[in-house]
């Protein structure tokens, strides 16, 4: 019996030496494909975070430009834009989450833009602009993925002025319809103030020039005030500023009606 | 020749037992992992995308421009999920924070933490750059 039961005990190791194995196996690989899910998961994250990095990349681009033609409209230096975008360039290196983050800028030098910004105020067709140009090179170099992007951002507050002029007695009563456009879409005014000429000095309209403004809703506003004013034609300045703080002047000339 | 089959059948239950015993915990573990990492990189998103909403008419900048933090955790709690704890830390270029007061929804009870990292330009006159780190966790 004795004998009998060693040899069962020397027939079963065997196979419990394989059971254990099999056990031990089952375990590592089970590890393995864990360990590789898992990895698989937060590559594909990572991705995706550094693809949603790139829309809001482009929005504070925008918004720098916007705040450096802000700045430039009322008076600033128009190297404002190159400084603006160097902090934001040096803002987006400073970040470690996506990997290396590199945002390199040129600004644009044309027969109407100098150092990226444009003015052109003084026309006296009706139509003012004030606009700056900016090109931008992105590049992410994150863990497991590079992402590469080359956009524009172009800023531009116009105004379209015109009119005409009726005479009242010693009065004359100009009409004019003021747009205002941003980026090419009509857009609100946060502020308009106007200034007319006479004999080579210019005025503000104010309240005692019967001054009435109509707001449309749509950009569109409907102008109107009277003057003692020799001159002939009638020439009317409008100095908008828009929501974004951006200002812009236009220039038109009204003639009677 | 039947105690060494009862001795092999014995065997050969206690590996089924282990296995179906190892399977359901290997399997559970798996899966919970798998569902805490999802909502976990779901929230970076989120909160990503959050600031980016905040940021699109330039109101992120100015609820920090005029230090209006209070005013800041109440549009995260509206924008952010319910069930979702923040805590936001406002740095300047310098990496200076800025933020004299917490801005945070509460406690971080939860396990699922997610981290977002934004640079927020302003559209004002004057030109600011904020560096803003986002901490997310989910409520338990």
């Amino acid at each position: 019996m004795k004998n009998c039961g060693e040899k069962l005990k020397r027939n079963s190791s065997g196979q419990l030496l394989i059971v254990a194995a099999l056990a031990i196996a089952i375990l590592i690989s089970s590890t393995t494909i864990y360990v590789y899910e898992v990895s698989r998961e937060k590559t594909a994250t990572q991705d995706q975070l550094i693809a949603e990095l790139v829309p809001a990349i482009k929005q504070s681009s925008r918004n720098a430009v916007i705040s450096s033609l802000a700045n430039a409209s009322k008076g600033g230096e128009k190297s404002v834009l190159d400084a603006n975008l160097n902090s934001l360039s040096k803002a987006y290196r400073s970040l470690n989450q996506y990997g290396i983050c590199n945002l390199s800028f040129t600004v644009l030098n044309d027969s109407n833009y100098a150092d990226g910004i444009w003015f052109s105020w003084s026309d006296t067709s009706g139509f003012g602009v004030s606009s700056a140009y900016a090109n931008f090179s992105l590049a992410v170099y994150g863990l497991t993925a590079n992402i590469t992007a080359n956009y524009a951002v172009n800023i531009t507050t116009a105004v379209k002025l015109e009119g005409y002029y009726t005479i009242y007695g010693s009065e004359k009563s100009v009409s004019l319809i003021c747009q205002v456009f941003n980026e090419g879409k009509p857009a609100l005014a946060k502020n308009i103030t106007l200034y007319y000429e006479d004999l080579g000095v210019w005025l503000p309209v104010n309240s005692s020039n019967n001054f009435s403004i109509t707001d449309y809703g749509n950009g569109t506003y409907a102008i109107s005030f009277t003057v003692i004013a020799i001159s002939d034609p009638v020439l009317v300045s409008a100095h908008v500023t828009d929501l974004r703080e951006i200002s812009v002047q236009a220039n038109a000339t009204c003639y009677k009606a | 020749m039947g105690g060494r089959d009862k001795g092999q059948i014995r065997i050969v239950e206690a590996f089924l037992s282990v296995l179906i015993i190892f399977s359901a915990f290997t399997i559970s573990a798996n899966l919970t992992v798998t569902q805490n990492r999802t909502k976990n990189d779901n929230l970076a998103s989120v909160g990503l995308q959050a600031l980016i909403m905040l940021d699109s008419d330039g109101s992120l900048a100015k609820y920090i421009g005029d230090e209006n933090w209070n005013g800041l955790r109440d549009v995260l709690n509206l924008i952010l999920p319910t069930g979702v704890c923040f805590n936001m830390t406002v740095y300047d270029e310098q990496m200076q924070q800025i933020n004299a007061d917490i801005i945070s929804n509460g406690g971080f009870g939860g396990q699922q933490i997610a981290f977002v990292e934004y640079v927020c330009a302003s559209r004002g006159v004057t030109f600011h750059c904020y560096i803003i780190h986002l901490l997310l966790a989910v409520v338990a």
